[in-house]
Formats: structure tokens, sequence, C-alpha cells
């Protein structure tokens, strides 16, 4: 056990989620794709919510990043609700506090590989000068600063993916989400960016929350809520073997 | 987010699809042009309509008449003639900065066998002052005789007395020479028509006395030329007052209105007058007032306001026509904005999920399609002086090879135009960039999360 997990009971969650619904209306019917969902999550740890095609995962996720609003419950991240604030409160939120992995990547095509990096610190208003430094800074951390100039369309996958996590990076967020980061890759390339996500959580200290469908991949996690009809039906963690 | 950034992202973004934003600009472009070169013709009418009448005399100046010379009067009332007193009190109104009186007097001038009525306009020495003469000079003001300015078309009155020939008829100019020889100057016509017969106590008529009256000048415009003066004939007022009074003794002086009895009045009628003013927006304030005061008051300006009003309407229907072009290629700016936004359907999901403001992207579309708008606004601008350019050489070169005159420019840009075109276009790209801008504002972030 380090020292994270084994004082975590004496500290404040950083991300609480209590009696989440999310209901979604298909012509007459109605579909809980969450259904009373409830769980804590502590700085520093690397979580993976882990289910089925359709069984809410996604929707989970999304929720937390703010990106839809819940139809029932709360949702306090760094001890602010987020499920009351406007579309716009939520951009200013995500700005300052959320990192994001996509699964494809999502680079701009128009900007080569430090100004996608940089370019959540350009939201920000900082420099362009300075924002690329930072970005330099993380992709050598990731280990992609010899592909600072490339475009997106001139790396591959897991190149892509590591500048992917450096933008993650680069603001600084208390809460990395990522949404199947390893979905796009090959079964090698996929180990080395599971252990490079597992490094950053231990070496920076960061809190990360990837969802998956494949529980190979959440293994790589410390803490797995697993995920079926809306429901959690279970949460483990790891011993501290990994 | 900095301008900068912003501006940076949407240029980015139209060098992306070049093609597409040419096409577009390229709309704008022939928009902004067809509403600058319309503009232009409407302009460059109006104005050298302008021209035109400031040519027939000064746009600050009022003619004023007097209906009493004319219309049949009832005697209860003195009849409002124009005289001293009249030009005095025109004097004082407000914004007046002058008024001077002209009297016409129709004498017969001769030289040899040729003569002519001369409607003579004795006028005030400034008045004369603003004729522009080919020869001679007006004369001083303090000239103790009477002379003549001839209008440069004056030569053309004149007639043969013996065969009744003149240049209306023969299209030949007479051999006459004002300025060189001797003109007689008959004032008296009445008695130089019934010379020789006998009047009602049965004497014979004497033939009137014949004066010598030096010429001063000729007007400038040559034999053709046709102006304001060219018809006329101009002398002090002053002095012909004198030389009439002098003539006439204390009868009554022919075209002058006589009282009840049938008797002189013993002071000058005159049959118009000019009333200068300060500036040409305050000329129909000043023509009313005197109108309410009972004349005939009517300027240039007037005649330019009426023609002004019908310009104006030509200048919309022009406007109006280059219009639905831009409209048009504002229409193109919307659906290329269109296009663009559902391209980047995903792209703007990321940056939203990443944290940029809504603002901030609906400010980068604005900036994208106000970007359009400048870029066809420039060229247009350019594109719109070179046209104008062409229509007024092509214009000179049918119009000179028609008239020998030139007219002026028909197409006209002012800098405000182009200013205008200028602001136009942006507000014009801006405002059809604002439908697709908004709807990209509000695209939900999870469009980004989604995986095709």
């Amino acid at each position: 056990m380090d020292a994270d997990t084994r004082t975590k009971s004496n500290r404040k969650p950083i991300i609480s989620v209590r009696d989440l619904y999310k209901i979604y209306r298909v012509g007459d019917n109605r579909v809980h794709a969450l259904d009373g969902v409830s769980f804590d999550i502590y700085k520093g740890e690397f979580v993976a919510i882990v289910g089925a095609s359709g069984s809410g995962k996604s929707t989970l996720l999304n929720m937390l990043a703010g990106l839809e609003p819940p139809t029932k419950g709360e949702i306090s991240i760094a001890g602010k609700r987020i499920d009351r604030l406007s579309e716009s409160q939520l951009v200013a939120f995500r700005r300052t506090n959320v990192g994001f992995i996509f699964q494809s990547y999502n680079l701009l095509s128009t900007m080569n590989a430090e100004e996608n990096v940089a370019m959540p610190l350009m939201f920000r208003g900082v420099r362009r000068s300075e924002r690329l430094a930072k970005a330099r800074k993380l992709m050598k951390l990731v280990g992609v600063l010899d592909q600072a100039e490339h475009m997106p369309n001139q790396m591959s996958g897991g190149q892509q993916q590591r500048v992917g996590i450096a933008r993650a990076l680069v603001s600084d967020p208390r809460i990395i989400f990522a949404d199947e980061p390893t979905g796009n890759l090959d079964s090698r390339t996929s180990m080395d960016v599971l252990r490079l996500m597992q490094r950053l959580v231990r070496e920076e200290k960061q809190t990360l929350v990837m969802v998956t469908h494949d529980d190979s991949i959440a293994s790589y996690a410390d803490k797995r809520i697993r995920i079926s009809d809306g429901k959690i039906i279970s949460m483990e963690e790891n011993d501290g073997e990994r | 987010m900095k301008f900068t950034d912003l501006l940076d992202l949407s240029i980015n973004n139209l060098k992306r699809r070049r093609l597409r934003t040419f096409l577009t600009v390229l709309g704008v472009v022939i928009g902004t042009a067809s509403i600058v070169v319309m503009l232009s013709l409407g302009i460059g009418q109006s104005e050298s309509n302008k021209e035109m009448i400031e040519s027939y005399g000064s746009l600050t100046t009022i003619t004023v008449y007097s209906n009493a010379m004319y219309g049949p009067q009832d005697g209860s009332t003195d009849p409002l003639y124009l005289t001293d007193d009249s030009i005095e009190s025109f004097k004082h109104l407000r914004h007046v900065t002058g008024a001077s009186p002209i009297l016409r007097y129709t004498a017969i001038a001769k030289q040899g066998v040729y003569e002519a009525y001369l409607s003579l306009q004795g006028v005030s020495h400034e008045y004369m002052e603003n004729i522009p003469l080919s020869e001679g000079r007006v004369p001083p003001e303090d000239a103790a005789e009477l002379s003549i300015i001839y209008g440069n078309q004056a030569i053309n009155d004149f007639q043969n007395s013996k065969t009744g020939e003149g240049y209306w008829s023969t299209g030949e100019t007479p051999d006459v020479d004002l300025m060189d020889r001797t003109v007689f100057i008959i004032f008296d016509r009445d008695k130089y028509y019934s010379q020789g017969s006998t009047d009602a106590d049965g004497n014979i008529i004497p033939s009137p006395k014949k004066y010598i009256v030096p010429t001063a000048g000729i007007v400038d415009g040559g034999e053709t030329g046709y102006g304001n003066y060219s018809y006329g004939a101009y002398c002090d007022i002053e002095l012909l007052k004198t030389k009439l009074k002098s003539i006439f003794k204390k009868g009554t002086i022919p075209g002058q209105p006589t009282n009840s009895k049938g008797k002189p009045l013993g002071y000058f009628v005159y049959d118009s007058a000019e009333v200068y003013v300060d500036d040409m927006d305050h000329v129909s304030e000043v023509q009313e007032a005197i109108n309410s005061m009972g004349y005939q008051a009517s300027s240039n300006m007037e005649w330019l306001e009426q023609s002004q009003d019908s310009m104006r309407m030509q200048q919309a229907v022009l406007g109006g026509i280059g219009a639905v072009s831009l409209f048009v290629a504002a229409i193109g700016i919307a659906n290329t904005m269109m296009m663009s936004i559902y391209e980047r359907t995903k792209e703007i999901g990321v940056m939203k999920v990443l944290g940029c403001d809504m603002d901030n992207i609906r400010d980068m579309f604005l900036i994208e399609s106000g970007f359009i708008g400048l870029m066809g606004g420039l060229v247009g601008i350019v594109l719109s002086l070179t046209i104008s350019k062409v229509i007024n050489v092509l214009y000179l070169r049918s119009n000179a090879a028609m008239y020998a005159v030139s007219t002026g420019d028909i197409s006209r840009i002012p800098m405000w135009l182009l200013l205008l075109a200028l602001i136009f276009a942006v507000l014009v790209g801006m405002l059809a960039g604002l439908f697709p801008a908004l709807r990209a504002m509000r695209l939900s972030p999870l469009t980004a999360i989604r995986n095709e």
C-alpha cells in the first residue's frame, strides 16, 4: 500500500457522485442510461470505469467531465457542484480543472504537435511563447519531443495519443478523463500508453478516470468501477500489485 | 483567449480551404464592385448636373421678380413694385450678403445697315464684375459715361434693315463689329418707328436722337458658346437711369409703369433684382422670406433641389441593383460558413471539451466571415476603381466624337464611398456569418466523443 491509499479515508474525495440518473427518451420509451450511481474518487487515483457497450459507462464519463447534464443526482468535483452549472460555466470549469484524452486523439489537423499540446493554454489567454515552452516540457515528459513540429498526419497512432496525453496535462488539471484511450491502438502501443498513464498518476500525482470495455486494459488501473445496465455492479481495488 | 490567437485560427481555417475561400471572396468582390460602380454612376450624374446648373449662374443667387409689372392691377392698393426701397429691405434679411436691382430697357442698336433690338440690362457694378469677358474690360465703378458689355451672341441679333435678313434666316454672322466700329443706340423706340409721319397735331415727328455708346467688352464664349450672359447687353444701372432721365425729361420712360392718372411715378421700378445669399444651405430660407413679402423669387438652387430629388431616386434604384449582387454574395458567405461548420463539427466539439469559451467559438467564425467580407471589399474597391476608369475613358471618347465638349466623368467614386463600401462588405460578411457562428457556438461538445 502506498501513502496515498493508506490515508485516503481521512481525506475528502476529489470526485463525489450521489444517486446519479440519466434518462433518455427514445420515442415513447424511457431508457435509463444511468440508474442511481454513487461513488467517490480520491486524488492520485487511477480509476477505470469498465462495462460493455451500452452499459452507461460513456454517459457517466460525459457527466463527470461536464459534457452533458444529469437528469437527477449530484456530482461534486473538488467540492464544487457541477450538475447545476450552465453550459458556459461548464466550459470555464473544464478549462481550469479538466484534461481530456480522446479515443481518436482529436488533434487539430491544421496545427503541428506542439501547437496542439498548447491549445488549452491558448483558450486561457496564455502568451504563445510561454505556452509553447510549457508544451515542449510536457512533450518531453511523455516522450514525443522529437515530434514537436510534425503535423498530426505525419505521426503514428501511438505518437498522436502521446501528444493527446501531453495536451491533457498542459493546463495542470485536477482530473484527467480518458475515453477508451487505447481503442485505436495495437496491443503493444496500448501497453506503452497505459504504462505512461500509470507513471503520470504515480509521479505527477494526477488523478485519472478512464473508460474502457476491456478488462485487460482496466487491470492497469488502481480501482475498477464495473458498470452494467446503468448500475454499478462491483468496485475492485488493486492491492498495490501492478 | 487573445484576439491575435483568434485571428490566427480564423485565417488558418480560411487558408485550409483556399479554393472555396477564393470563390466566396469572388462573390463579395463582384457584389462590392457592382454597388460601388452603380452608385458612382449616380453620383457622377448628380454632380455633373450640379456643375451644369452652377455654370448657368451662381447657386447662391436668388432672382426676384415683381408681379406688378405684368399682371392687371385693380388700382385699390399700390402695386408691389420692385423699387430701391424693396432692394434695401432685401439687404436686411438674414443670410443676405447683398442685393442689386436690374433695370431692363429695350433700345435699338445700329451699325451701318444693320440694326437690332437691344435688350439692355442696367445692373450693378458687382454684377458686371462677375461676367466673364473675352475682350475689353468692365467699366470702372466711377465711370461717368455709359458703356455697354455685349453678350457673345448679341451680334447675331442684328438684321440688315434693307433686306430684313439676319443670322436666324441666313445662318451667316452679320457684318457687325461691336468692339472696333461705332455702335449707335436709339433709346426712343416710339419716335424711331413713327419718324416722318404726323402726330395728332399734324406736326411731322422728327427722327430721334442717336447716341454713340462705347462698347466696354464682349462676353467670353466665342461665336457659338452659350452661357448665362450670351444674349444680353449690360451696362451700369445708375448711368442708364441718368441717361433715360435726361432723354425723356418729365415724360414717361417706356416700360415704366404710371400711376392711376397716367403720370410717371417719379422713381424707377425695376424688372428684377438679384439677391446674394451667404451659403447654399440658406437659399431656400431666404427665398421663402422674399416670397412671403409678395415677390416672386426663384433660384438655380430650387432647380438643383428638384433635379437632385429625382436623381436620388435614380441613385437608389442603381444602388439597389448593385445591392442584389452583394446580397447573393452574402448568401454565398453563409453557405460557405455552414459547410465549414459541418466539416469542423468534431473540431469545434474538441475545442469545447478542452475549454474554449463559447463566445470565442462564435467570434472565430464571425472573424472568418468578416475577413471574407474584408478581402472581397478590398479587391472589390480596386476592381470598381478600374471599371470606373474604363467607363470614363470610353464615355469621354464617344462623347468627344459626338459633341466636342467635355461634360466630365460620368462615374465618380468619392473617398467616402470607398470607405463605406469596405465597411459595408465587412458588415455583410459578418451578418451572413452570424447565424452559422451562433450555430457553431451551440454545437454540443459530445460530438467530439463520438467515433465514426
